[in-house]
């Protein structure tokens, strides 16, 4: 805190200009009496005061001062009249200034608008206006032709004004018609194109249409229909059809059928009908199952009967002849032969035509009706087929052995389709069966094969065939096949474990307890697979052993790992897996076991000056990294300090000289 | 410098409207601040450049500029502060280019004799409020040519009462301390 001594001179300054307040002045006053020092300086400041206020009194402006700052300022910035200063303090205001700024913007907006949508609606106006232009152009033009056509044509066309007058849109005319001749051409032309009233065309057409209407009792049509049903029973479907043909005063033309391996009856029944009952008769059968397809056709030979008709008529006028020409004729024998000839020639072929004629009389006087027939359940299988596939795996110490004895199982009942050994590089051993065993050998075959060694993963799978169709049958029969089965023999030491623990023994002698442990396993009937042992230079021993176990005498091990040594970190894990059947009590275990002993305990490592090293090694590596990050910091930053200085100092550069 | 008590500087109602209506363009509320500021403002021009016409000048273009720079104010209150910022800048863009440029010659010959005919005491009386910092003797010349209170100084320097009273004290303090000779031989 500073004091009044330490600060005297603003004390005394603002005594002087008797800006303290009492309680200040009090305070100050006290202190001046108590120091000599600060005495001596008030006395100066005194004088000093006096001797401003005397000379700045002389420099201070004299009293028309202001006037005369008033009189430059008013003929300096001159008073704008009423109008223009309204305006120009109206432009003062933010409010003002706001409106103005979105008025000139709304302004501008009007103006693109205006100018775009010039550009957007032009082309469109224009474009109406061209339709618009060319309607009415099209309009006189097409006015003028039929009139201009017309007027030429008068006396071509006379008689039948109200036939153009109908003709509501003029087909492309020629406005002016080079020639008379054309033109009348063209009137003529419309007037065939255009008939809607009587003309000479119209007559002639009613003449045609007549012809057909005279043939329509005589056409000679072919009818027939195919229908597909789904019936129950065959027979009973073919006695109802036959029944609805005689009500229809029809018959059975022809039938067939087969019986399929399930037993299901199949057949078509071709049935001959009247024409004029034929939809009658087809809608009776349709009542007979479930129709699954119909197709009815009608076959016009109207034109292709009356043309051979017309023929055989001729060959019948030929033969008349011929015949009279034999009769009267006497001459040479050769003609009389080749008029033989002749008249055989034509004989035929009034034959020909004749049953050519009967055949279409038949066909047109029934229609024929096709009925597929087939009876419900088509798809319904014969028999079926089980079929049986075993597959195995086999865990044995010697694999070619159990290969041989699996072979040895050959005989007529049982057939290996493959069999094979697998050697490979590292000298495991694998081997794989497949057989094929009669059904009835089968259970016994697949036993003794079991028996063989340690069974794992026995699978059977059975799947049953329709034969012959495909869904169910109640009736159907089942038969077993040929049971295939698959075997793969492995070494034991392949086998997965089926359980698989880890844990650590604590012990001071490493060695022996490794010993004991390998004689406790072999105890129990295990194999030790690997070991290893190893010593660090702490004097820290470590022993990694593995070994594997059957299931049944797994515990019993565990129990006896206690007398080694501390049992820690006991983690067991266990892989079921799916489907596969196992002989657990004999499914391997594997146990691997780290035996170790503490070491030192306190390491070289970290050890007092190690210790010591490494946090040196620490702070000064820290030291270095902030020291590199302030690097990074300036190198960041200098260049933009330096812009900016720049920048500021050419700016002040450039007011400066601006003024 | 709390220590030495705090006073509102809150500005008069009908002061505040007055500035108010100025920056508006009430040309009447201007005029009327010309007359009790330009003063004020040659007083601080005065403390820059030591030469009454020089100074008359740069309040004349003081006024001028703020009128028409006026609705640059959003606040009416800093608006004696914002006159004496302008007619500082000015003071100092006239005194730069008097020693720029050589013509300064005919600027300051008539000075010369004004400055003659005085006393000496005078003459070292303003070479030390030249030595002075500027903001130092445009406080002293508020005070002592318009006898302004302080907190009138303070808004027309737009300083705070500590710092006022520090900047007198430390002016009056230097001119005591170099014109000490003076002072006694007068005594």
């Amino acid at each position: 805190m500073a004091t009044i001594h330490d600060e005297i001179d603003t004390w005394l300054a603002a005594d002087l200009h008797g800006e303290l307040s009492d309680k200040e002045q009090n305070a100050l006053h006290a202190h001046l009496v108590d120091c000599s020092v600060c005495r001596k300086t008030h006395q100066e400041t005194k004088a000093m005061n006096k001797i401003l206020e005397e000379t700045l009194a002389q420099e201070k402006p004299d009293p028309i001062f202001e006037q005369r700052i008033l009189a430059d300022f008013r003929s300096r910035v001159p008073q704008r009249n009423g109008l223009v200063k309204l305006f120009v303090d109206l432009m003062r205001l933010r409010a003002t200034q706001i409106a103005a700024v979105v008025a000139v913007l709304l302004g501008l907006v009007q103006i693109g608008r205006m100018i775009t949508g010039e550009s957007v609606t032009a082309p469109h106006e224009r474009y109406v206006g061209e339709q618009f232009a060319a309607h009415q152009s099209q309009v006189p033009a097409s006015r003028a032709a039929p009139s201009g056509a017309l007027a030429k044509s008068g006396e071509v066309a006379a008689g039948r004004p109200e036939g153009l007058a109908l003709k509501e849109p003029a087909p492309p005319a020629p406005a002016q018609p080079e020639d008379e001749g054309r033109g009348r051409a063209e009137v003529e032309r419309t007037i065939v194109t255009g008939s809607a009233i009587p003309t000479v065309a119209e007559e002639e057409a009613q003449t045609a249409a007549q012809e057909p209407a005279a043939g329509v009792g005589n056409r000679k049509l072919i009818r027939n229909a195919t229908v597909e049903l789904e019936i129950v029973s065959f027979d009973n479907a073919l006695e109802k059809i036959t029944a609805f043909a005689n009500e229809e005063r029809g018959y059975i033309a022809t039938t067939d059928s087969e019986k399929q391996a399930n037993g299901k009856l199949r057949g078509q029944v071709a049935v001959k009908v009247l024409p004029e009952n034929l939809d009658r008769f087809l809608q009776k059968i349709r009542g007979l199952g479930e129709l699954k397809n119909q197709t009815l056709g009608t076959e016009d030979v109207t034109k292709a009967y009356f043309d051979t008709d017309a023929r055989l008529k001729n060959a019948h006028v030929m033969e008349q002849r011929l015949i009279d020409m034999m009769k009267t004729k006497t001459g040479k024998v050769s003609d009389l032969l080749q008029v033989e000839k002749e008249l055989g020639r034509v004989r035929e072929e009034i034959e020909k035509m004749q049953g050519e004629l009967k055949y279409w009389d038949s066909q047109v006087q029934f229609a024929t009706v096709t009925i597929s027939l087939a009876e419900k359940d088509m798809q319904e299988p014969a028999a079926f087929l089980l079929k049986e596939r075993a597959q195995l795996s086999l865990y044995t110490p010697d694999v070619e052995k159990i290969y041989n004895e699996a072979k040895g199982l050959a005989s007529p009942k049982v057939q290996i389709t493959n069999a094979q050994l697998n050697r490979d590089y590292s000298g495991r051993v694998s081997a794989q069966l497949s057989m094929l065993i009669a059904p009835e050998e089968s259970d016994a075959v697949i036993a003794r094969v079991k028996g063989f060694g340690r069974v794992e993963n026995f699978q059977t799978q059975t799947q049953r065939t329709a034969q012959d169709g495909s869904g169910m049958s109640e009736n159907a029969r089942t038969k077993r096949d040929k049971v295939e089965l698959n075997v793969t023999v492995s070494r034991e030491e392949q086998e997965q474990a089926f359980q698989q623990t880890s844990l650590r023994i604590r012990t001071s002698s490493v060695d022996d307890k490794t010993k004991e442990l390998r004689a406790l396993t072999e105890k129990q009937g295990g194999r030790v697979r690997s070991s290893t042992f190893s010593r660090d230079p702490n004097g820290r021993e470590v022993a990694n052993v593995s070994l594997r176990v059957a299931m049944k005498h797994y515990a019993a091990l565990m129990q006896s790992l206690d007398s080694l040594g501390k049992v820690e970190n006991v983690s067991v894990q266990r892989q079921d897996r799916g489907n596969a059947q196992i002989d657990e009590s004999n499914a391997p275990a594997d146990i691997s076991i780290q035996v170790y002993s503490h070491g030192n305990i306190v390491t070289e490592e970290s050890g007092l000056v190690a210790t010591l090293r490494r946090t040196v090694a620490q702070s000064a590596g820290a030291i270095m990294w902030s020291l590199r990050m302030i690097g990074v910091a300036v190198a960041f930053l200098a260049p933009w300090t330096i812009a900016v200085v720049g920048i500021v100092w050419i700016t002040r550069r450039a007011m400066r000289a601006k003024r | 410098m709390g220590r030495l008590g705090f006073r509102s500087t809150q500005m008069d109602p009908s002061e505040r409207e007055q500035y108010r209506a100025a920056i508006h363009g009430d040309r009447e509320a201007f005029e009327m601040i010309i007359r009790t500021h330009s003063r004020p403002l040659f007083a601080i021009a005065y403390g820059i450049l030591q030469n009454r016409q020089e100074a008359e000048d740069v309040v004349q273009d003081s006024l001028v500029k703020a009128w028409k720079t006026r609705w640059r104010v959003r606040d009416p209150e800093k608006f004696p502060a914002w006159l004496a910022t302008i007619a500082r800048h000015r003071a100092h863009d006239v005194f730069r280019k008097r020693r720029t440029v050589p013509l300064s010659q005919q600027v300051t010959e008539p000075i010369e004799p004004e400055q003659a005919s005085t006393s000496a005491l005078d003459h070292r009386l303003h070479s030390a409020l030249a030595a002075l910092p500027e903001l130092h003797r445009a406080a002293l010349t508020l005070r002592y040519f318009e006898e302004m209170d302080y907190r009138t100084i303070e808004n027309t320097l737009g300083l705070t009462n500590g710092a006022l009273r520090g900047i007198l004290g430390r002016a009056l303090a230097s001119l005591r301390k170099q014109l000490r000779p003076a002072a006694a031989s007068m005594d």
